[in-house]
């Protein structure tokens, strides 16, 4: 099974001997996170995430299917995450590794088991349809922090996605394409985000947004999701050496503040996105004389 | 290096470029294929580079990883020993070169460096080939001298292009310019002491004794390997960055 | 089946009975498998778990050559068919499994000295007899019994136990009560987390939570928690007392 290569003794001393001194290697402060770029594809549903050189890709689609049986009023909601040999040569393709099993639960944990997306809104007829809304994200560069981008990713596209309308008669359901009716926005109740603080020294030293190699020196971490109105959607600290409790405290405060600068992030740039779209309604958009798409 | 053109995989070097001089045989350099009787092609994508005197030619490129060459100094980072030599690992993710357990200066069976897994050596290729481990040695074995070769301890090794590492390794010319046009490492150095080992691998180690310079050298190093600054941006930056740790 | 916890505000007693801050019944044992190098059986009210401990020693997964200065501790749960409500088969590769695994594993690995058993492993064996709550709490509770039966050097006990709020989160009232070790029941319909400690002084070690919790109840929650696993640590260290008493009378 190949392995990340371990940093080699000089470069794990060094990193921790600069933390002490309070600096980081690429002259971050401690609770600075790396530039956050988003930026959303042609079609809706797709979201590109990059901090720093991590960089995460998420799209949605929708399809029609049967819901479950025990849960004949919701819809479907799924999340498959994928760490490729693109991402970096540690992956394997079709083999669950640690980090990509501790990925998809934290997503699942941060974004379905908190009720981020409103399931019942995807159920048309009970019983018999419903929307399934599938998530894939896809790392494509792996330099530290995957939760993070992976979980504002998600939520970014979750926000940007429209799926078909649909109008029921009956039994009958018909499906509209993106053409033919303006396709409706999923309905959210919150945007939580993951907030990974990795800490040092036992928890003397705490660092946001931590490169892969801060990752490969760090004696642990704790990630907590929460959304902007303070509410924590999970937290996990999965062993590491001990800190204390109200450290955990400090971790969700910071962890807040971190939040709300996403939720602006992701707010400001879907507005861009939909300014960039809107061409003055469909009228605007079906007559002859618009400006055509520059190839 | 006035006469440079840039060459994709497949084409053909023009004969106006071969070197001017009429004796000796031509010598091609990495990524240029001689096909008989007088057409030389690019096997990658690059910049051709020639040196009129010795009669050679060959083409810089800036991607790819580190393929070991015989006389290459590189930074080598240990994995593990065995009885009669370390494994190392030139860059992740590929076959590891190994390192006499004697291959040190003055080293002998009662005296040698213990190293453990995870130190960094500065090492010189010694074999390299398709179908052999590669063999590196932190002396030179006809002289039995370290020439500045040995365990690096402590300090900071930033990863780099191999690319760049080459550049920093060019040298000055006859008029004191740096020929690969990075002057980081000499500008630098007139403020501020510190100690470098560059290796072709795509490492720089550096230790300055103080942190902060320390970080400042490596970001320094990165900016211009990344961003590729010219001789004048480089200036620049290293005058903003020397400012900001007070020198 | 939800349960009505609007009945707790009237009397200020859970549903099966106890105050906010009491822990159900524990009852531990030591060395219960003769064939392991160190085994325990723990119960926490009606979660009961069965735990084998093998080890220091060779690694049996052959990886190539293990060069690792530190011990592996592998964590290995099986849980049991008949250990909840409706009979389930949950495999062993379920991502909630792997993930309580990978859990206690790094738990553990602070804790014990791992650096004095170079190139070797842990395996620690957990079997879920009966689910009732506080399942990661349970397992840690015992696997913290079988390593110091096997012998294994460790800084401290890990003890872990879990605690919740009678706040939903949807709601922000002022006057929830945080509870300490909930139940089956009481973990589908509140918000809960799980806590381990070790070293004393309010370290922790295992922090999990998965349930929406508005951020002021979490201090509450947190500082039961750490109460509780003062509590959980104290039995422990009786029924270790107890053990090692047992073993010096029987020579």
């Amino acid at each position: 099974m190949p392995r990340e290569a371990d940093p080699s003794n000089n470069e794990r001393e060094f990193v921790l001997s600069a933390l002490r001194e309070n600096v980081r290697l690429d002259g971050r402060a401690f609770d600075q996170f790396r530039d956050v770029d988003l930026a959303f594809g042609e079609e809706y549903g797709a979201a590109d995430v990059r901090i720093g050189k991590t960089r995460v890709m998420v799209k949605i689609s929708a399809e029609v299917v049967t819901p479950y049986a025990d849960r004949k009023f919701d819809g479907i909601f799924t999340i498959s995450t994928e760490l490729s040999p693109i991402a970096s040569p540690a992956f394997e393709v079709g083999r669950q590794d640690q980090t990509e099993i501790l990925l998809s639960r934290l997503l699942e944990k941060t974004i379905r088991r908190s009720g981020a997306l409103d399931t019942e809104s995807l159920c048309i007829i009970a019983g018999q349809k419903c929307f399934h809304i599938r998530a894939d994200v896809h790392v494509l560069d792996y330099d530290g922090n995957i939760a993070d981008a992976s979980c504002l990713a998600l939520v970014a596209a979750l926000m940007h996605f429209r799926r078909p309308d649909v109008e029921v008669h009956g039994e009958d359901v018909t499906v509209f394409g993106l053409r033919e009716r303006e396709p409706i926005k999923l309905q959210m109740q919150h945007q939580p985000f993951c907030i990974t603080t990795s800490y040092f020294d036992g928890g003397e030293v705490m660092l946001h947004d931590a490169s892969l190699l801060e990752e490969q020196c760090r004696e642990g971490e704790v990630i907590i999701s929460i959304n902007r109105f303070g509410e924590v959607c999970q937290i996990s600290k999965y062993g590491g050496p001990p800190i204390d409790g109200l450290s955990i405290l400090t971790c969700t405060n910071m962890a807040l503040e971190k939040a709300k600068m996403l939720d602006k992030v992701v707010k400001a740039k879907l507005e861009e996105d939909e300014k960039k779209r809107d061409k003055g309604g469909l009228m605007a958009e079906l007559r002859a004389d618009n400006e055509r798409e520059q190839g | 290096m006035a006469d440079t053109a840039i060459l994709l995989p497949g084409e053909e070097v023009l004969s106006e470029s071969l070197p001017k001089s009429k004796k000796g045989t031509l010598t091609l350099g990495p990524g240029l294929r001689h096909i008989p009787p007088s057409t030389i092609l690019s096997t990658t994508s690059g910049t051709l580079h020639v040196d009129h005197k010795k009669a050679a030619l060959w083409i810089e490129h800036a991607h790819g990883r580190y393929l070991p060459a015989v006389g290459d100094l590189v930074i080598a980072q240990i994995h593990h020993s065995s009885a009669e030599a370390y494994a190392c690992s030139l860059t992740p993710n590929t076959p590891f070169a190994l390192l006499g357990q004697l291959a040190f200066e003055g080293a002998n069976k009662k005296t040698r460096p213990q190293l453990k897994a995870g130190d960094l050596v500065y090492a010189r290729i010694v074999k390299a080939s398709k179908w052999e481990d590669t063999e590196i040695e932190c002396y030179n074995s006809s002289t039995g001298k370290a020439e500045g070769m040995g365990p690096l301890s402590g300090g900071m090794a930033f990863d780099v292009s191999p690319a760049f590492a080459r550049r920093l390794m060019m040298g000055t010319d006859k008029n004191g310019k740096q020929k690969g046009e990075v002057v980081v490492l000499e500008e630098v150095g007139e403020k501020v002491r510190f100690e470098v080992a560059v290796g072709r691998n795509g490492k720089v180690w550096v230790d300055s004794g103080s942190v902060k310079e320390t970080v400042v050298i490596g970001r320094l190093l990165k900016e211009a390997d990344e961003s590729g600054l010219d001789v004048e941006a480089q200036r620049k930056a290293i005058k903003k960055a020397l400012k900001e740790v007070g020198k | 089946m939800p349960l009505d916890s609007s009945t707790y505000a009237l009397a200020h007693l859970r549903v099966d009975g106890r105050r906010w801050k009491e822990l159900r019944r524990i009852h531990g044992q030591m060395s219960t498998q003769a064939a392991a190098d160190g085994s325990s059986y723990f119960e926490m009210g009606n979660t009961k778990i069965i735990c084998t401990v093998l080890g220091p020693r060779q690694p049996t997964k052959s990886g190539g050559r293990d060069q690792s200065r530190e011990a592996i501790i592998e964590v290995e749960i099986g849980v049991a068919g008949f250990s909840g409500m409706d009979r389930k088969k949950r495999s062993r590769n379920d991502k909630r499994t792997q993930e309580m695994q990978y859990t206690i594993s790094s738990a553990f690995a602070s804790t014990v000295f791992t650096s004095q058993y170079p190139h070797s492993t842990i395996t620690i064996v957990l079997h879920v007899l009966s689910q009732d709550g506080a399942l990661l709490a349970a397992c840690i509770n015992a696997a913290t019994l079988a390593l110091i039966d096997a012998g294994v050097p460790m800084q401290d006990y890990i003890a872990a136990c879990t605690t919740g709020s009678t706040a939903s989160y949807a709601s922000n009232d002022e006057d929830a009560d945080p509870l300490l070790d909930l139940n089956g029941m009481e973990e589908l319909e509140l918000p809960f987390l799980t806590m381990g400690t070790s070293g004393g002084e309010d370290k922790v070690n295992v922090l999990v939570m998965e349930t929406r919790i508005q951020m002021p109840r979490l201090e509450a929650m947190v500082s039961v928690g750490l109460d509780g696993c003062k509590q959980v640590r104290n039995i422990l260290d009786g029924i270790v007392r107890e053990h090692g008493k047992k073993l010096l009378s029987s020579r």
